[in-house]
């Protein structure tokens, strides 16, 4: 297909020939590794706030198999994992346009847990692997940086992608908990597999009451609780990428050069 | 010697400022050292914590673990002395000295070294050391504030961010004054990478007062936890950070284009 030539106003074509001298400058002191050093180094710290803000606000659920109810579960992960990749999202987003920072962020923070529950609760506290694993949120924060490549709207991926978060991290982390959601007998009760490793493996500092979490009230729904909770859960994502905004904007690209003047 | 190259504080035969053994070197060393520190106390914590830490009145626990207390803190108030002092005494030395392209480049890269270390001590005290705290808390009873994982974490790892965080602004007020030099007071970028150190121990305080009232850690997402999280949210501050300096980067690369080229064009005309 023949392409039309666009007559370039004045200020675009300088726009595009100052874009076109950066691109082709040559610098004697910025090379490669300022960028492996930022990217690199940068890990640390997005794993470590996306972990300690997944731990605080939703750390029970994603600790034990047999906390992964479809009660709190979506409502508590889905809120605690959209924060950091929407803070990463918007950054790398201005500074280089690159819908990439959810997707970086849910690396870091798979890195992060899978460390920390292995070394942590399984080397150090002897808690089987199958029964502390973490969540994965990689799957969903791809899809949350491919809406905003085509939205290009950071308001229409938190409307489309808070509520399609909700849905996937529920989604992709169902593959690996369905196995322990099978029936088991035990001591002549009907239980899931999960619930048996919640009363094998002894949590001495977690009383009774909250052994079992589901609720009898939200029976009453049966099969549709966990859909009533991923819609709540979607709202609740949709007002969690706004918090991770305001840490994007306003904590780490604001700023930038900017001074205190009084002290 | 290449009058340029000169001009910009390179040294032939040297490293350049961004080799991986010149400027880089100060975040290899730091991250190596914290990996280490991370390492014995790790493994301190795994042939202790079950043997000796489960009772605080117990006299393997004053062994083991007071002492380790007091070892921390020592450790950092010492390594915070004498490196602010260091920074400070040479700082003031090197403000009234010409400062080349080269070695403000090679400055910036020791600032993300440091930078880089107090990225990985929170990365420790954020992901690595709660994970084992939680483990702990939820499966031991709590008898003390000085618990076998709260040693490591809240006594080394929380303040060393605080004297890692407070460090790099030291070293970026005296070294690298085009972007914190005392006319610009006092960037925000550093304040929020500073005050997300400095609240920890504010939150500290409020959890163990907290966990005086409720012992046992029932949920580990209880509510007078959440004021945690403001740590890993602040330190986005870091960001601004590497903006502000990569912004600067940019200013000393424009500065030699505009002097060093038509020198060159001069020279080779002549």
């Amino acid at each position: 297909m023949a392409s039309t030539p666009v007559a370039l106003s004045g200020a675009e074509r300088q726009r595009r020939l100052e874009l076109r001298e950066l691109l082709n400058a040559k610098y004697v002191f910025i090379d490669r590794t300022w960028d492996a050093v930022f990217w690199i180094t940068a890990i640390f710290i997005v794993a470590g706030a996306a972990d300690i803000t997944k731990l605080l606000f939703a750390g029970d659920w994603d600790f034990w198999t047999d906390w992964k109810d479809p009660q709190w579960w979506p409502v508590v992960t889905a809120f605690a994992t959209i924060i950091i990749p929407s803070a990463l999202q918007y950054i790398q987003w201005v500074a280089w346009r690159f819908p990439t920072g959810a997707t970086y962020t849910c690396c870091c923070l798979f890195l992060a847990t899978w460390i920390g529950r292995f070394f942590q609760w399984h080397v150090a506290e002897s808690y089987p692997m199958n029964f502390v694993w973490p969540i994965s949120t990689v799957p969903a924060g791809i899809i949350l940086d491919w809406i905003l490549m085509k939205t290009r709207s950071f308001i229409l991926t938190s409307l489309i992608g808070g509520g399609a978060w909700a849905i996937l991290v529920w989604a992709f982390n169902y593959i690996p908990l369905a196995p322990y959601l099978q029936p088991a007998q035990f001591m002549h009760h009907v239980l899931t597999v999960s619930d048996v490793q919640g009363i094998a493996y002894i949590r001495s500092q977690t009383p009774e009451y909250l052994r079992h979490i589901e609720r009898g009230a939200l029976r009453s729904f049966l099969g549709e609780t966990q859909y009533v909770s991923l819609l709540f859960g979607g709202t609740l994502a949709a007002v969690g990428y706004w918090v991770g905004q305001f840490i994007g904007r306003y904590l780490a690209v604001w700023p930038i050069r900017r001074y205190i003047k009084t002290l | 010697m290449d009058s340029t190259l000169e001009a910009m504080g390179l040294e032939e035969g040297r490293y350049r400022p961004t080799d991986w053994l010149g400027g880089w070197k100060t975040l290899f060393w730091s991250c190596g050292l914290l990996l280490l520190a991370n390492v014995f106390l790790w493994v301190w914590d795994y042939k202790y914590a079950f043997t000796a830490g489960l009772n605080s009145n117990s006299h393997e626990f004053t062994l083991r673990y007071r002492t380790l207390f007091w070892g921390e803190l020592l450790t950092v108030g010492a390594f915070a002395g004498i490196w602010y002092g260091w920074l400070v005494r040479t700082g003031r030395a090197l403000l009234n000295t010409e400062i080349t392209p080269a070695e403000e480049v090679r400055r910036i890269a020791v600032l993300w070294g440091i930078i880089g270390a107090t990225s990985l001590s929170l990365y420790i005290e954020a992901s690595f050391w709660p994970n084992w705290d939680g483990a702990w808390h939820q499966t031991m009873v709590r008898d003390t504030a000085l618990t076998p994982t709260h040693i490591p974490m809240f006594y080394f790892f929380f303040p060393l961010s605080v004297v890692l965080a407070l460090g790099a602004y030291l070293y970026g007020r005296f070294r690298i004054p085009a972007v914190y030099g005392a006319d610009k007071v006092f960037p925000w970028s550093f304040f929020l990478l500073i005050a997300a150190a400095v609240l920890e121990f504010v939150q500290v305080a409020f959890n163990e007062w907290g966990h005086s009232l409720w012992l046992s850690e029932e949920f580990f997402a209880v509510p007078f936890h959440w004021p945690f999280v403001t740590y890993g949210w602040l330190a986005g501050g870091m960001f601004a950070v590497w903006g502000e300096t990569i912004l600067r980067l940019f200013d000393i690369e424009k500065a030699i284009r505009v002097v060093e080229l038509p020198r060159q064009t001069a020279a080779a005309g002549s």
